[in-house]
């Protein structure tokens, strides 16, 4: 049974106003929300110019305060405009799915925490944390939960705030333009935003809703091509179009609009100009209105995708184009005719597409319209588990994790040593940190022993996805205490690309040369068995992957309340040709509703057996909030494959959701 | 030597090991500074630094050395190689 | 055509060369890289679609050809100067594990080699393939309709090597021609590419007297490995733990300097000259010489050739010598056909001792 993700309302906090009817406004009149920064001194910088929230230009209040408010604001906004009252969420089978990304001491997966809780949402609050891709993702998985039936009503969207530190850290890598952006326009360069997104995505049916439009699909990919840098000739910007065309059931010619990520600098406009030539032909691509919203919102970062898709609905619904602020001519190498008139253009169409690209190589792309899907949703697949490798001090194998399990010995003490260049000779690791390092040793042991080679089209069909709560403490370290000891103007820029949390995954990606769906998220406590559930619902669903990695990586973060005591990271290949343990059933739930969540695998499993092993995280190894969870599910694996056991269960109640994976030894199944 | 050319080979010297000292630590790479060679081209052959490692790269020889290229339109010709930072710093002490 | 105007085409427009003194060979299999990593000096940190420069070393640690490695999937593009396909293959038999299966063709047999180069070179392709091959970043590759199109150069300009089927190389070359006589540009002969070489610092095999020398002299530790055993690394390491002596620096003179030379400096002897040309460029000579290291540094006039009656000063200089114009010329923005509209800095900045 699959769902149609209707989108019933929507609700913003931007830079043309707080609440959509002040963005509507100001969208039809082709205004822009970009001026000089007051809130904090650009003195330092080249750029002096930003999109903050209206309202909040001075507001310099400390970050967290600012990403809760602006969320806020945007949640009672798109429940107000999806006629739902505030409080009714908690009978209503909710999620969340948040787009955010934090660089400071605060746990990723805070956020979504406290504005879950806020808004008495009981059901899974997952994080996305991919920088400029994070809201577009966090709606694609938002209106996953609803095909599956995991929750009835979602809340999908991002948050992100504009600080003096984001802000150097860009400048610095010389990526801002001194006036305001013109997406593929003149100058290059682009200008930062901020702001908040929801869309209330809903089970259509339910209740008596509007249905303004349908998320017909999304696509992911990723670059495998540099830190910062897009692939210049678009080729993972182009795969996740295709992806999202192809999750639609739509073809090329029934997108009536585009709107591009066109952030304005030089590499990503061009990069995505090809991409739109490669998918749609010079012909077609040609012919289809393009335009970019960050003339209007600077780059919102975490809240770009939700904001951009919002603009697009908004004018949608006028039966508009939406326009490129500040245009006044095309850049050689861009489209040559982008929507760029002041105001919106008058167009009908009743599909669009909206994409985006982050640091790390990672792209994300969204179809959605008033165009109902024509053909039924596929099957889904079995999947199965083939692999696993886990690492932290005294384990370095799933075998070593057994005898963990035995002896509940203490892991020893003493830094973790790893080689990674000896195992990988043909990849430059210089300048790798220390979760990227975890990480791409765990991966690329797990998928040598499934036997994955990475070569030719594999690298398209294998995603990454990876659970994890904060950035690489020692890139953290460096990205800070650069600015202490240097100043706002001379912030270490190589850290500042490897601060983001999913910096790890992008570099395992570009080392590996992986380039399917991938995405970096995190529920807290339990985010590597998160990583796990997601990647075994996207492989069941979809069709653009055989294989995706699903991984944790905790890198010690001694100071930081809630951060790991040791390093670790563990890595599952799940796939879809049949090995010996299949990923039977998988529940997900309210961080406190893990009778639910396990209910729930036992009934995807379709068994009344119960379980016979339930693999709880090792005991000594409780410490590690993100990898704990993976290794008991490698732990698992093991047990199964030993046959120690034909059915086993895993949960984890993490901070912001619960989840159970039932595995089940495929003998069994063929004697049912 | 003759006094100038040493002085002139000293000064060039404790420059050149310097920088190579920075690039090493900038690049993170695990060899001996005395393995880069002066004239080994800096950016996409040679060592293979990208544009990230250019900002730090100006940050730290700014910081050093005092040189100041982020501003200057001709920056990307005088950071080609370790030889050509050592001819710019030079030049800005008035030593060449 | 003279060589001022064979120079003019590589520095200031586009110009086509046939380079069939570089091997084409292709390995293939699953192996292939590994195989290639055993006969190599470099570490191969080099992705699929991606290129590496890198050296082959002999026994006594002395560059005996310079590849490019170009993984391709299951298979491995090289193109390597200074060495025949059946010397190449006598190493891989030398020194690769013989249980890798591999199979080695020599693409010479069915292709040719045809290069680009110039601040313009990424015009002429872009008219002759399609306008994406802009976003081809350097040393990278791939295929189109009739062949590879392969992103390199050693001249300091854009620079292109296309690997062409035999049958269809005649009209490319006549169609290459005809674009690049359109931007004002020639066909150009291997002399006028290694002399734009030797300006611009890149090491070439072909340039006489490495004798008895290694990377370490000639300043390519870049193309070496610090991780991996290589043939010609005891050697190499014997010389490192002795101390490097002399060292490969580029120098400029107004006459009268030829290979070979003794070089003096005030008090002694300081070492000698490896190779002198005349470049337009410069408006008088450049070479290299192997200088004792404690003197090997640009910016030194006080060096001499002793020229039977006449004493011949060098300057010695940094490398890359010139300025070059591809620098200032962004493919996203500017056209050969406005090249006028904008000022570029003179090639060469420095001056003749």
């Amino acid at each position: 049974m699959s769902y149609a993700p209707h989108i019933t309302g929507w609700g913003v906090a931007s830079a043309l106003g707080v609440g959509r009817e002040r963005l509507r406004s100001a969208l039809l009149q082709g205004e822009t929300g970009i001026a000089p920064v007051r809130r904090f001194e650009t003195s330092p910088f080249k750029a002096h110019v930003g999109a903050m929230v209206a309202g909040y230009e001075l507001d310099d209040r400390d970050p967290t305060a600012l990403c809760h408010e602006f969320g806020s604001l945007a949640l009672r906004d798109a429940l107000e405009h999806a006629r739902l009252d505030l409080g009714c969420l908690r009978s209503r089978r909710a999620a969340l799915t948040l787009g955010a990304t934090l660089f400071g001491d605060e746990s990723t997966e805070s956020v979504a925490r406290d504005l879950a809780k806020k808004f008495s949402i009981d059901g899974p609050a997952i994080t996305v944390c991919t920088a400029c891709t994070s809201s577009t993702q966090a709606i694609g998985f938002g209106a996953d939960l609803i095909r599956e039936g995991l929750a009835d009503l979602v809340l999908a969207g991002g948050i992100d705030v504009l600080t003096p530190k984001l802000f150097a850290g860009f400048d610095a890598l010389g990526v801002l333009s001194e006036r305001p952006c013109t997406p593929f326009g003149l100058q290059m360069g682009t200008t930062l935003g901020e702001g908040a997104g929801f869309l209330v995505i809903e089970r259509g049916g339910l209740r008596d809703a509007v249905t303004y439009a349908v998320l017909r699909g999304y696509g992911l990919s990723g670059d495998a091509f540099h830190e910062t840098s897009p692939d210049p000739r678009g080729r993972g910007v182009a795969a996740a179009i295709q992806g999202a065309l192809d999750d639609a059931g739509a073809s090329k010619a029934e997108i009536g609009y585009f709107n591009a990520h066109g952030t304005g600098t030089m590499a990503n406009d061009t990069a995505e100009w090809c991409a739109v030539q490669s998918v749609f032909g010079s012909e077609l691509g040609g012919a289809l209105p393009i335009s970019s919203s960050k003339g209007h919102l600077g780059h919102a970062q975490s809240a770009a995708g939700v904001l951009e898709m919002i603009a697009t609905l908004e004018c949608m619904g006028e039966g508009l184009a939406p326009t490129t602020a500040g245009f006044q001519g095309p850049r050689p190498g861009g489209p040559p005719r982008p929507v760029g008139t002041k105001k919106p253009r008058p167009l009908a169409y009743d599909l669009a597409l909206s994409s985006n690209s982050a640091f790390g190589g990672n792209n994300c792309a969204l179809v959605f319209g008033s165009a109902e899907p024509t053909s039924e949703d596929e099957e889904r697949r079995p999947v199965f588990l083939s692999a696993a490798a886990a690492l932290s001090n005294s384990v370095s194998s799933v075998e070593e994790l057994a005898l963990i399990y035995e002896s509940e010995s203490a892991p020893t003490d003493g830094e973790l040593e790893i080689d990674l260049s000896s195992e990988l000779p043909r990849v430059d690791l210089r300048g790798i940190d220390r979760a990227s390092e975890l990480l791409t040793a765990v991966t690329s042991r797990a998928l040598g022993d499934a036997g994955v080679r990475l070569r030719g089209t594999v690298r398209e069909r294998t995603g990454l996805i990876a659970g994890l709560l904060r950035g690489s403490t020692d890139s953290l370290e460096r990205f800070h205490g650069s600015v202490d000891r240097r100043g706002l103007g001379a912030p270490d820029t190589t850290a500042f690309a490897q601060v983001l949390p999913s910096a790890a995954q992008g570099a395992c990606a570009k080392a590996l040369n992986i380039r399917g769906p991938q995405s970096t998220i995190t529920i807290g406590e339990g985010s590597g068995l998160m990583a796990a559930v997601l990647s075994a619902r996207m492989l069941a669903r979809r069709r653009d992957s055989d294989q995706i990695v699903a991984a944790a990586v905790d890198v010690r973060a001694d100071d930081v309340e809630g951060g790991a005591l040791f390093d670790a990271a563990c890595a599952l290949v799940l796939c879809t040709t049949p090995t010996a343990v299949e990923v039977a059933g998988v529940g997900l739930a309210g961080p406190d509703q893990l009778d639910e969540a396990i209910a729930q695998a036992q009934s995807s499993w379709g068994s009344n057996e119960r379980p016979e092993l339930v693999i709880e995280p090792p005991k000594p190894f409780a410490g590690l909030p993100a990898t704990s969870s993976c290794f008991a599910l490698a732990h698992a694996l093991g047990s199964l494959r030993r046959g120690s056991a034909r059915t086993a269960l895993v949960a984890s109640k993490g901070t912001t959701a619960s989840l159970a994976i039932i595995l089940v030894s495929t003998e069994v199944n063929h004697d049912n | 030597m003759t006094t100038d050319l040493s002085e002139y080979v000293a000064s060039r010297v404790a420059i050149l090991d310097r920088v190579r000292q920075i690039l090493r630590d900038t690049m993170k790479l695990k060899i001996e500074p005395e393995a880069i060679d002066p004239d080994a081209p800096l950016f996409g052959t040679g060592l293979g630094m990208d544009s990230v490692d250019a900002v730090e790269l100006v940050v730290q020889l700014d910081a050093v050395f005092g040189l100041e290229l982020a501003n200057s339109p001709l920056a990307s010709t005088k950071i080609r190689t370790v030889n050509t930072i050592v001819d710019a710093i030079m030049e800005v002490r008035g030593e060449s | 055509m003279s060589l001022e105007a064979e120079y003019r085409s590589v520095r200031h427009g586009a110009a086509l060369s046939r380079m069939d003194h570089v091997g084409l060979l292709r390995l293939v299999g699953e192996d292939s890289i590994e195989a290639v990593d055993a006969v190599c000096s470099g570490d191969l940190w080099v992705r699929d679609g991606r290129m590496l420069q890198t050296l082959i070393l002999d026994e006594q640690g002395q560059p005996v050809a310079d590849v490019y490695v170009c993984p391709d999937d299951d298979a491995c593009f090289l193109m390597v100067e200074g060495m025949t396909t059946e010397d190449f293959s006598a190493r891989l038999g030398r020194h690769a594990n013989p249980e890798l299966e591999i199979e080695l063709e020599d693409l010479r047999h069915e292709h040719e080699l045809l290069s680009l180069h110039g601040p313009y070179a990424w015009e002429v392709l872009s008219k002759w393939l399609t306008p994406d091959v802009i976003g081809l970043p350097y040393l990278s590759f791939y295929r189109f309709d009739r062949g590879i199109c392969f992103r390199a150069g050693k001249t300091g300009e854009y620079g292109y090597d296309l690997v062409i089927r035999s049958e269809d190389a005649t009209d490319a070359r006549r169609e290459l021609l005809e674009l690049v006589n359109s931007f004002g540009g020639s066909e150009v002969s291997l002399e006028t590419l290694d002399l734009c070489a030797l300006e611009n610092g890149f090491f070439s095999v072909r340039h006489g007297s490495i004798e008895g020398l290694t990377p370490l002299e000639l300043q390519l530790q870049w193309r070496i490995s610090t991780r991996k055993r290589f043939p010609g690394i005891e050697a190499i390491e014997e010389r490192r733990a002795r101390g490097i002596r002399r060292r490969l620096t580029h120098f400029v003179a107004r006459e009268g300097v030829n290979a070979g030379d003794a070089l003096h400096g005030p008090d002694a002897r300081v070492g000698e000259v490896m190779t002198a040309v005349f470049s337009p460029g410069v408006g008088g000579l450049i070479g290299t010489a192997l200088l004792d290291i404690s003197v090997a540094h640009p910016g030194i006039d006080q060096f001499f050739a002793p020229n039977r009656d006449s004493a011949t000063r060098i300057q010695t200089v940094s490398s890359p010598l010139l300025v070059n114009r591809s620098l200032f010329v962004d493919p996203h923005r500017h056209t050969y056909s406005t090249r006028e509209d904008a000022t570029y800095p003179p090639l060469w900045q420095g001056s003749l001792p």
